[in-house]
Parts: C-alpha cells; structure tokens; sequence
C-alpha cells in the first residue's frame, strides 16, 4: 500500500505534542525493549533510532487502546489483539501517566466526540451552533447524531425509550 | 539506505528514507464501525504522467483511502492529510482540485471530481479533515462553553432584576499557534455558503469572519427548562470527553461512570427520565379524557 511518505516525514520533523526517549518492545515474540526517541505529532506515535533523524516508523492512535502496564510501562494495543501490543518503558510514574493521556486525547475521534459534545452544549446554552461562522456546520464529520450511532451499537435496546 | 522488499507498508523514496506505516493499523481503522466521512469516485492523476485514473476514494479522519473499487479487498494507498491545502484548480480540465502539500520537495496530488457539486462537496470536507484543523476548533469550542456556561452562572443567579445586560466580548481571531505550516491550516469561513439545515435554527448573525462577538443571553427571572433544546438529538450519552469539565445540569450523566461497563446505570438514569415524562402525560390525559386505557407494556 503507497502513502505520502515524504510528506509524513516532514509531519515528523513538526513541534511535537510530546517527545522523549523510552524503552520501546515491538509486539512480535522474541522482540526485545530497545530505546527510541518517540514522538507524539497529530494522532501518529513517530519512532525514531536514538542517532538517526528520520523515524523507521509511525503507528496511528486510532482504534487503539492504552493501558498501564507497570509503575513506569504502558502499552499500547491494536486491534484487540495481543500479537500487536507494543509496551514503552518510562522513566517516571510521572511520564508514564502523562503519556497515556497525551495518546488517548491525540486520537482523532476522541476529538471528534469533544467537538461534538461542546458544540451541542454551546448550542443548548447559547441558541447558537457554533460551527455556523466558520461554515463547517454541514459536514457530516461533525454531526452530533454520529455520537448517537456509535451509541446505538452498544445501547442498542435504549432505542426503544427515544 | 535501506530497501525493504515485498514488504507491506514500507516507503521507499528516492534519498534513503524508510518508514513502516503499519499498513493493519491503518486499515483497520478505515474497516471498523466508526463512521466514514465521506466516499466516492475521483479521478487521480498519476505522480509522473498526465493520466487520471477513477479510484473509489474513502475519508476518515484524517486518512484518504483509495482503492480500484468500492468493496475491493486491496487498498491501492492512503494519503495522510496533515500539512496541505486544499484548492480547486482549473488547469487540467473541469472539477479538478488539488492537495498541495507545502514544504520542500513534497507533493501535490491532483484530483478530479465528475461534477461541479461533488467537486465543491470534496473540497468542503477535505478542508477540515486535518487532525491540526479539528484541535484548534475544539480548542476554541472548549474556550467558549467554559463562557457559555459562565454567563449561563450568572444569568441565574440573578432573580429580581429585570435588566437586561449584555456583554460584548470581541474574541480576536486566535492564533493558530502552529508556525510551521506556511500557509496554515487557518480557520476561514468557506465563502459563498449558505446554508440552512433543519435540524439547527439559523443564527442571529451569517457568515461572520474570524472575529466574532460573544453576546450574554438576556437575564431571566423564571428558571428556564433545562430539558435539552428539541430540535437537537436529546442524548450523546456515549460522549465522554476525559479532559471535559463536570456538566453544572444534573441531566447530563456524562462523567461519572462509563456506560460501557455500568449500563444498569445509564438504563436506570434514562428509565427515570421516561417514567417522569409518562406520569406527567399521564396526568394530562386523565384531566382531559376521563381515563386511560392500560399499559400494553408493563414498563415496571
């Protein structure tokens, strides 16, 4: 599969939201913790050699769930599945703890569901829809009955009192 | 430089550079129930020749998928939309717009809609499908119902008075605090829209710029119905915003526990909600009917 790496790359280079050096353990048996300046930038995890500029790799925070390990680890499972679960390897409680938090928030649907509970609270206290001014309040990705969709599937019986 | 073959989800550009993408990753998300932001068939250019070819293209997020057709088990690629802008261009035919992505050495795709509403439908959700785009708005939405909820405080507090006060607040258009795009991704108003949806009642005020005026709403003195406003879905239940303040209504059971895991609650938070505006229907039919038939359900 192509992907704009070059321009991914430069993503990289940006101001991250969080950047440090950890201990980095690949999901694979027999992968061992190796230490990598990890970069958190929009909602990618860059990774990059401890001398190298350039990332070997970018792991997107969506559908992804975070948790802590240990005192000083956390991890980071994808797909549900433990054979894609990497582990990071903190140097403080400090850290870890901020680190889980700064990748829930990165994800884009974690903002998007922001977006959408402030628009509609905005709305409720105001009278107004804040989207309107900047012409964005159309589009379908920032609908408040999405919120009620990804709901439905786990509430799906709720239905019957609306 | 390293050259990975056969190997899926590995770049390889000319310069050395080699980064893994984690291809499962990302289709994953592009496969799994959240809901996709918009699809359908563009014309893509090719990077060295002037041929467009028809791909099914797919946004979510901040991900543009393509693939050969809608259904097709093989993506052909994603392009990241971070770092571009996005504009129409007339210089390769009718409905054309590009993503030019601004930096040294990097590219711009040049893509082709078969008409003008689905060109201006593309344009309109590429625009603000950038991850940098959705912080700053929420940003900015966090700042204003924080204000929201302040003039709210104060317009109830306040029982005897029957003035009416409003305070003028002209936000400065706000800085976008991200330097390093040239052009940035800033939040202009798309010009020339007006829309009207039914479901939001229009604003007092259209199609106004960067800078805006925060009005109070006017004080009241009777407590107003804090039931949700009806035109907007009454519940988003599932919203949990972790960073987000504690709602000051009691009606939204947003923050204290997850109902993923304690549906028993939020079932018996909204069965209350519903037996309440039962009992008050209920009473309204008996002061007009006389009676009223039984249940056909037993709600408990």
């Amino acid at each position: 599969m192509r992907f704009n790496e070059k321009e991914l790359v430069f993503l990289s280079r940006q101001p991250p939201e969080r950047a440090a050096e950890l201990g980095m353990r690949g999901p694979k048996k027999g992968d061992v913790v190796k230490r990598r300046v990890v970069k958190l930038i929009v909602n990618f995890l860059f990774y990059f050699r401890t001398d190298e500029d350039e990332p070997i790799g970018a792991l997107l925070l969506e559908q992804c769930r975070v948790e802590r390990e240990d005192d000083q680890v956390f991890s980071i499972v994808f797909l549900d599945e433990a054979e894609r679960k990497y582990l990071f390897e903190c140097d403080s409680q400090e850290q870890c703890v901020e680190w889980i938090d700064a990748i829930v928030k990165a994800s884009y649907e974690f903002m998007r569901k922001n977006l959408i509970y402030y628009r509609t609270e905005i709305h409720r206290l105001t009278g107004t829809d804040p989207l309107e001014q900047y012409g964005i309040s159309d589009e379908t990705r920032f609908q408040v009955f999405l919120v009620l969709q990804s709901a439905s599937i786990h509430h799906c019986h709720l239905l019957c009192f609306l | 430089m390293r050259l990975f073959e056969n190997s899926p989800g590995h770049g390889c550009t000319p310069g050395g550079v080699v980064m893994k993408i984690h291809e499962k990753i990302l289709t994953h998300y592009l496969s799994c129930t959240s809901p996709v932001d918009k699809e359908g068939y563009l014309y893509k250019k090719r990077e060295r020749n002037t041929t467009y070819l028809r791909r099914w293209f797919v946004l979510k997020g901040n991900l543009l998928f393509y693939q050969e057709r809608p259904g097709d088990r093989n993506l052909l690629g994603v392009i990241v939309l971070e770092g571009c802008l996005v504009q129409a261009c007339e210089t390769d035919g009718q409905f054309c717009f590009s993503l030019v992505f601004t930096g040294p050495g990097l590219r711009t795709y040049r893509l082709a809609a078969d008409d003008h509403l689905s060109q201006e439908s593309w344009i309109g959700a590429l625009f603000c499908a950038s991850h940098i785009y959705l912080s700053m708005i929420v940003r900015d939405l966090e700042r204003r119902y924080e204000e929201a909820k302040k003039d709210k405080g104060l317009c109830d507090s306040i029982q005897t008075s029957a003035v009416t006060s409003s305070s003028n607040n002209i936000m400065a258009s706000w800085n976008s605090g991200q330097p390093y795009f040239v052009h940035g991704t800033s939040i202009v108003p798309r010009d020339g829209r007006s829309y009207s949806t039914s479901s939001v009642p229009p604003p007092s005020t259209q199609n106004r710029p960067i800078s805006y005026s925060l009005h109070a709403p006017p004080i009241q003195f009777k407590t107003t119905n804090k039931r949700s406003p009806k035109l907007w879905p009454k519940r988003n239940a599932h919203v949990i915003p972790l960073n987000g303040p504690a709602p000051s209504y009691g009606e939204w059971p947003v923050v204290n526990f997850d109902p993923l895991e304690e549906f028993s609650k939020l079932h018996e938070y909204y069965g209350n909600e519903i037996k309440q505006l039962r009992a008050e229907w209920l009473k309204k039919k008996r002061g007009e009917v006389g009676h009223v038939e039984e249940d056909l359900i037993d709600l408990g």
